[in-house]
């Protein structure tokens, strides 16, 4: 069952670390505020569908929508600005995700908020054991999105550009490809894959202001763990902490549940820093 | 060191084998060279050929995988590229590098900085760095920030900076990109200044043909990794082998 | 003149800061006291972050590892709390010393997020050994003075700050200085150039994990009580504000930060805990419109008024 649980988050992970991986690999900008991001989407979820009433099919996709609008916004007025400075993204990222994070607290109020399920009930696992069908149905839109995503990389002239910003911003730019609008647009589907995440998550885990660093620094341990750049590397990587991480809480400690991808984090940045898909870059 | 007498040259650089591979890609393959004290040696090739990556093996920024480098006898294998500069070979960079947010004066300092002879005051080294700065021509701007110089004026600077190492040997990386035919001319009769006035050795990669076949005493040709050639500018310019690798990258 | 002004300056303003206990309320004194714990950690986290381009989140986890290991001395021990800090800050220049040699690889971003790991990882291991640490209760620890006052500690304050200053200012004039801003600007030029690049960063690490140590030692020992939240991101926080704020990679910026921003926050504590967001909305337009912070902007009024 714990398999199943770190699979679940695992693939949640994925999406989560593939926004923060995009925006990474096009612009070398660490997007501080991924956490605040994912729980912004996780709050208009529950807030479109409750106090809204409209249907979680609907509330859902809208959320992931506000968040990318949010995105756009925040790359043209924030970050644009700063390319080629690695200093001052870090910085304004970092202090960007603490407004945010005092915001929703602001705005949400500081208790857990849990949109309604979409499905409820549970199904009977290979006759092994009872799983929640939300958390199946999570891991079901999670393969999607993420399919949906290959597909968007490898295949469309949209993924094509983003690749070959990301090798050479120069030359992608001499044949004809408008990276500043890239940029902006990549950006805010990073900022949208957030969304993806934590809209996926609200109705299992409810969002709370204050879980939004851990969930930045999760993504950042997949991204890194899996080698930046590689898509492969989020997912697998995404997987490989999930199970790690749930495995760990139930068999060693709860408490020190968020340790392990800290230390799996400096391990891999000390040892292997371009983790387990990447680019050896010189 | 082999013998007395002006006639004798030494070899103050010698490569045998250098090899370097980045993953699959070997960029460097097996090359030999030498330098002669005193020389100015041209190292040219087609894009792509591995001349910076040859460069960044002698200055320490990588390590090569095989082969033999020595320096005065002293090999550079293990050495880090701070300690490569502090043992006299000094480099500038294919795209130029001052440390922008700082004064000319500040950047010549810095350069200053890994000689060992602590004895000067404050005051005698800004004298001596002053000197650097006038050497290049540069000593009107002593309080302007390197990042509010014209390109000329940056690529003078990074030059003074390598100078300030005191080096015995000069990398140069495509100094004359980006000059004018007038900056062209001044930039050559500073190198041939440096060499005579400092004793310098200078080994140079360019692309402009004219300048490097005329200033340099020898040149060395380097394609997809491999030495193909190396003699007097006169034979190269008018080798086959040479002239092929250079038609091959225009197909490209 | 310009040697006049950078001597007598100084020590105008230190001649004033002997007043304040003279005639300020207790409250306003404690406010005094917490920006020059302020200016201590915002001007030692300046030298690595704007000197050497290494943006620490670790700072913050320092001041902790001082702290708690002051305070554990004096409560387990017995020790006292002025060989406590010495001890701290000894303790924080190491763990500084081996972080630094660990991210020596490492660029900007990898670098940032090993810090951020490590001051998380500290922070929940103080946590969570509450029979170390009494966790989040706090660990309660005796103060410097046999009887608790406020001006004595202001001037602890003041000395230890001072300290800091005077040598974090001959760092940056010195050839050290130097070398701290060519890593800053190019560490690839700097190398090239003879600069030892490793033992630069390193000894920046050190040398402002000592200091964050030492800080974090004297702030636990004023408050008397110990809370992992003075390792917390939230800590960083502030500390990374106020230098931002008042202009990194100046040596005057962060002790203006830390004073504007921690008077303003008292002010604004009135109103609610609104102090966080509204620091975070001004270092980011900081950031983003005047990079040089307060400073730069005042530098630039003064330069403009010097041509004219």
């Amino acid at each position: 069952m714990y398999l199943t649980n770190g699979m679940v988050m695992g693939v949640i992970n994925a999406i989560s670390a593939i926004g923060v991986s995009l925006i990474v690999g096009i612009m070398k900008v660490v997007n501080f505020a991924h956490g605040e991001l994912y729980i912004f989407a996780g709050y208009f979820s529950y807030h479109l569908s409750t106090s809204l009433g409209l249907p979680p099919l609907l509330a859902m996709p809208l959320s992931i929508f506000f968040v990318f609008l949010i995105g756009i916004l925040m790359e043209r007025t924030l970050i644009r600005p700063t390319y080629g400075d690695e200093m001052y993204s870090l910085i304004i990222t970092f202090v960007l995700s603490i407004v945010l994070q005092n915001a929703a607290l602001l705005i949400f109020g500081p208790y857990p908020n849990k949109p309604p399920n979409l499905v409820s009930g549970a199904t009977n696992i290979f006759g092994l054991f009872h799983y929640g069908n939300q958390r199946l149905l999570s891991f079901g839109i999670s393969i999607g999105i993420l399919v949906f995503i290959f597909y968007l990389i490898k295949r469309t002239w949209f993924g094509k550009s983003i690749r070959a910003i990301s090798q050479d911003r120069g030359m992608a730019s001499l044949m004809g490809v408008d990276h500043l609008k890239v940029n902006m647009v990549s950006f805010g589907l990073g900022a949208a894959l957030a969304g993806a995440a934590g809209v996926i998550i609200a109705p299992i885990f409810p969002v709370t202001p204050t879980g939004s660093s851990a969930i930045s620094l999760t993504a950042f341990v997949v991204v890194v763990l899996g080698g930046m750049g590689s898509l492969k590397g989020c997912v697998v990587g995404g997987l490989i902490l999930g199970i790690l991480e749930n495995l760990g809480a139930a068999y060693i400690s709860t408490m020190y549940r968020h340790i392990f991808g800290f230390v799996v984090l400096i391990l891999v940045l000390v040892f292997r820093p371009w983790g387990l898909f990447g680019q050896k870059t010189q | 060191m082999e013998g007395k007498g002006a006639l004798v040259s030494r070899r103050i650089i010698e490569a045998k084998g250098l090899t370097k591979s980045f993953g699959g890609l070997t960029a460097v393959r097996n090359v030999d060279f030498h330098l002669e004290e005193g020389e100015i040696i041209g190292l040219i090739g087609p894009n792509g050929a591995g001349k910076t990556t040859l460069f960044n093996l002698v200055s320490g920024v990588l390590r090569y995988d095989e082969g033999t480098l020595l320096f005065n006898g002293v090999s550079l294998a293990s050495l880090k590229s701070f300690e490569i500069c502090r043992l006299g070979i000094g480099r500038t960079f294919q795209i130029v590098r001052p440390f922008l947010k700082m004064t000319c004066l500040e950047n010549i300092l810095v350069g200053m900085i890994g000689r060992q002879n602590k004895k000067d005051s404050q005051k005698e080294k800004k004298e001596e760095a002053k000197g650097y700065l006038k050497f290049v021509g540069l000593e009107s701007r002593e309080a302007i920030l390197a990042n509010d110089l014209t390109l000329i004026e940056k690529k003078r600077l990074e030059m003074a900076r390598a100078l300030a190492t005191q080096p015995r040997v000069l990398l140069l990386d495509e100094v004359l990109a980006g000059l004018n035919p007038s900056e062209i001319l001044q930039a050559l009769e500073l190198i041939e200044v440096i060499r005579t006035r400092f004793k310098m050795t200078i080994f140079w990669i360019e692309h402009v043909m004219g300048a490097i076949m005329k200033a340099s005493d020898r040149i060395i040709v380097l394609d997809q990794g491999e030495k193909i050639k190396e003699g007097k500018p006169e034979e190269i310019a008018n080798d086959s082998k040479v002239i092929e690798a250079y038609l091959g990258e225009s197909d490209a | 003149m310009a040697n006049f002004k950078k001597f007598w300056i100084p020590i105008l303003f230190i001649i004033l800061a002997i007043f304040p206990p003279f005639f300020l309320s207790q409250y306003w004194l404690h406010v005094m006291i917490i920006s020059l714990f302020y200016v201590m950690m915002a001007s030692s986290w300046n030298l690595i972050a704007g000197f050497t381009g290494q943006v620490s989140f670790a700072h913050a986890a320092f001041s902790g590892v001082g702290a708690y290991v002051s305070g554990m001395l004096a409560v387990n021990l017995g020790l006292s709390p002025w060989l406590g800090i010495l001890i701290g800050s000894a303790v924080a220049a190491l763990l500084g010393l081996g972080l630094g040699y660990l991210c020596i690889r490492m660029g900007g971003i990898y670098l940032s997020l090993t810090t951020l790991g490590f001051s998380e990882i500290l922070r929940i291991i103080i946590t969570n050994e509450d029979k170390w640490t009494r966790g989040t209760m706090g660990l309660q620890v005796p103060g410097f003075f046999a009887e608790y006052s406020k001006v004595s500690n202001y001037f602890l304050f003041l000395i230890v700050a001072i300290l800091f200053l005077i040598i974090i200012y001959r760092i940056i004039h010195s050839e050290m200085g130097l070398s701290f801003r060519a890593v800053l600007n190019d560490e690839l030029a700097a190398s090239s150039s003879g600069i030892n690049t490793v033992r630069v960063r390193v000894l920046a690490f050190t040398i402002s994990s000592a200091m964050a140590g030492m800080a974090g030692g004297l702030y636990g020992h004023y408050l008397m009580l110990i809370t992992p939240d003075i390792p917390s991101l939230g800590q960083m926080f502030l500390v990374l504000a106020m230098a931002v704020i008042g202009g990194m990679g100046s040596f005057v910026g962060p002790i203006v930060g830390s004073f504007a921003l921690e008077i303003l926050s008292e002010y604004i504590r009135i109103y609610g805990e609104y102090h966080v967001l509204l620091f975070g909305l001004v270092a980011l337009g900081v950031a983003r419109f005047a990079p040089e912070g307060m400073m730069g902007i005042l530098n630039r009024r003064w330069r403009g008024r010097g041509l004219s």
